[in-house]
Parts: C-alpha cells; sequence; structure tokens
C-alpha cells in the first residue's frame, strides 16, 4: 500500500513518462500525416511577408528536428502532467474515495481529459500549421486557457456536488451530478466567443479534420493514458494478479 | 454511503508537494505556451523545437 507523497509522485513521473512516450509514437504515426499535408498548404502559398513563423527556408529549427522536438515536447508534457496528476490524487478526499486505487486514477484521467482536452477540442478544436493568424495567438490562447481553467472547476464542482448529495441513493446522485455538469458544459460552451479565425480557403477540409482528429486521439492517449499507468502502478491489487497470473502458467 | 477508505487518510501530503505540482505547470507552460513571456529571445527557438507537439496537443499557435 502506497502511503507516501513521495512514492506517489515518483509513480506520476514514471505513468507521465509512458503515457507521454505513447501520445508521442501517435503522433509520429498519426498526426504527423495531417501536418505534413497542412505544410505543403503553406508552402503553396507564395513567401508571405510578416508570417512571424518560419517553416521553410530561413528555418531555425530543421523538420526533422521539429518532429524529434515534438515528440519530445509530447513527453516532457506527459511527466509534468503525471506530477500534477499525482499531486491531485494524494490530495484527492472524496474523489470516488469507495472505489479501488486503479479505479480512482481512471476516472481522475478521464476527467482531467474531459476537463483539459476535450472541452476545449470541442468550443476551439486545435489547427494544423498555416491555419491560424499570428495576430490573434495571444487572445486564442486566453480564450483556450480560460476554457480548461472552466473544465477544471466543472470537474471540481462534480466531485464538490458528488460529496453533498451523499445522502441520496447512488442512482439519483448520479443523475443529479452528471444534468449539473452538462449543464454548466451547456453553460460555457455558450457563454465564451466563437474562435476569432476563420480556416484559410485553401486548406482542405479533410486535411483539417484528420488533423483534429489525429490530435484528440493523441490528447486522449495522454491523459486516459495516463489514468491507465499511474492506476497499474499504484493498485497493489496489480502486483496480486500478477502473482496469480505466473503461479498459474507454472 | 461513502467512507474514505484506508489509502485515503493513509497519504499525507507535505507542504513541498504543491511546489512539485507547480513546477510540473511551469514545465507544461514553457512547453505549450512560451511565446516570449518568460524567456525572452530564446522563446523563439523553444517554440520552433515544441512547435509539432503544440499543435498536436492543440494549443493556439501563432
Amino acid at each position: 500500500m502506497i502511503t507516501t507523497y513521495r512514492s506517489l509522485a515518483l509513480r506520476g513521473i514514471a505513468a507521465g513518462g509512458i503515457a507521454g512516450a505513447a501520445s508521442a509514437l501517435v503522433q509520429l504515426l498519426v498526426t504527423e500525416i495531417p501536418i505534413r499535408a497542412a505544410l505543403a498548404v503553406e508552402e503553396a502559398r507564395e513567401p508571405a511577408a510578416g508570417e512571424g513563423h518560419s517553416h521553410g527556408e530561413e528555418e531555425l529549427v530543421s523538420r526533422g528536428a521539429q518532429v524529434v522536438g515534438g515528440m519530445l515536447g509530447v513527453i516532457i508534457v506527459g511527466i509534468a502532467v503525471g506530477l500534477v496528476f499525482a499531486t491531485a490524487y494524494a490530495l484527492s478526499k472524496r474523489w470516488f474515495t469507495d472505489r479501488t486505487p486503479f479505479s480512482r486514477s481512471l476516472a481522475l484521467g478521464a476527467a482531467v481529459f474531459g476537463a483539459v482536452a476535450l472541452l476545449p477540442w470541442i468550443k476551439y478544436p486545435g489547427n494544423p500549421p498555416a491555419v491560424g493568424d499570428p495576430e490573434t495567438v495571444n487572445y486564442r490562447t486566453a480564450l483556450y486557457l480560460g476554457v480548461v481553467a472552466a473544465g477544471l472547476v466543472i470537474v471540481w464542482g462534480a466531485s464538490w456536488l458528488a460529496e453533498r448529495l451523499r445522502t441520496l441513493t447512488q442512482p439519483v446522485r448520479v443523475t443529479a451530478v452528471l444534468l449539473a455538469v452538462v449543464a454548466a458544459v451547456a453553460v460555457v460552451l455558450l457563454a465564451f466567443p466563437a474562435p476569432p479565425d476563420t480556416i484559410p480557403a485553401d486548406m482542405p477540409v479533410t486535411v483539417l479534420w484528420q488533423f483534429r482528429l489525429s490530435s484528440l486521439a493523441q490528447l486522449a492517449t495522454l491523459h486516459v493514458g495516463l489514468g491507465v499507468v499511474f492506476g497499474l502502478l499504484i493498485d497493489p491489487a496489480t502486483r496480486r494478479s500478477k502473482a496469480a497470473q505466473t503461479a498459474a502458467v507454472a | 454511503m461513502t467512507s474514505p477508505a484506508a489509502h485515503l487518510s493513509a497519504v499525507r501530503v507535505p507542504k513541498w508537494a504543491f511546489a512539485v505540482a507547480l513546477l510540473g505547470l511551469i514545465v507544461t507552460y514553457l512547453v505549450l505556451q512560451e511565446n516570449g513571456l518568460a524567456l525572452g529571445a530564446s522563446s523563439e527557438l523553444l517554440h520552433e523545437f515544441f512547435h509539432d507537439g503544440r499543435h498536436a496537443l492543440g494549443v493556439p499557435c501563432h
């Protein structure tokens, strides 16, 4: 049984690294395909003055380095998110307290995915290169971070509400919490302004959506994968079942 | 009824845990958001190096 924060944090780092590596693999094999297509669209445009961003000849970092760096960045983010995840897990006092550590970790991973990935993806879906307007990047970043913050508040609020309603029977309580979450998500989606940029006409819709779905797959791999791997690492049942399996094989 | 399980009350979270979590958030910011606010000129190199990852994780980019 894990009883110290330190051991949880170390497992958070390990789980984050593994989930990040899996997400980086999805990037290499899946997301890079629409990114390459989008870069071809960008190159087909005449060297537009004032792009403020270099993919072409006068590049600061070569394309190969960007592919490797992008994967490395995803792994680093995985480890960093793993640390925050482990801390949130250690602090949680009312998060599915009647479940096993694995179920709690998986549920937390799914909730984090919903709050910091799926909700912003629905409101402000990510774009491949050659779409964003550099003029609006700070505004778009503020909107994006606002939705992420709202998503985290909804997750926290849901666990608070579930705790407050603990005198109700379980089906009624789950329904009430779900309705509250749906209402809060609807308010967030309606209250935040529409994405400011229009999609350029030369960006094929297929490339755009292949990119967006690849991006969502990568985010799911990162966050849900983190919940699964962290759960495997902290749940004593993992080792017990492993021992039982070896015994059965032998 | 939910009663805190044994493994919950067992974990004691020290103060430095918040510093660790903050470190995680700062690293995430540096990789995904840094546009020159914290690191100035060298941020563009960082930005370009992590370019594909930023796009792939759905963060607003240029």
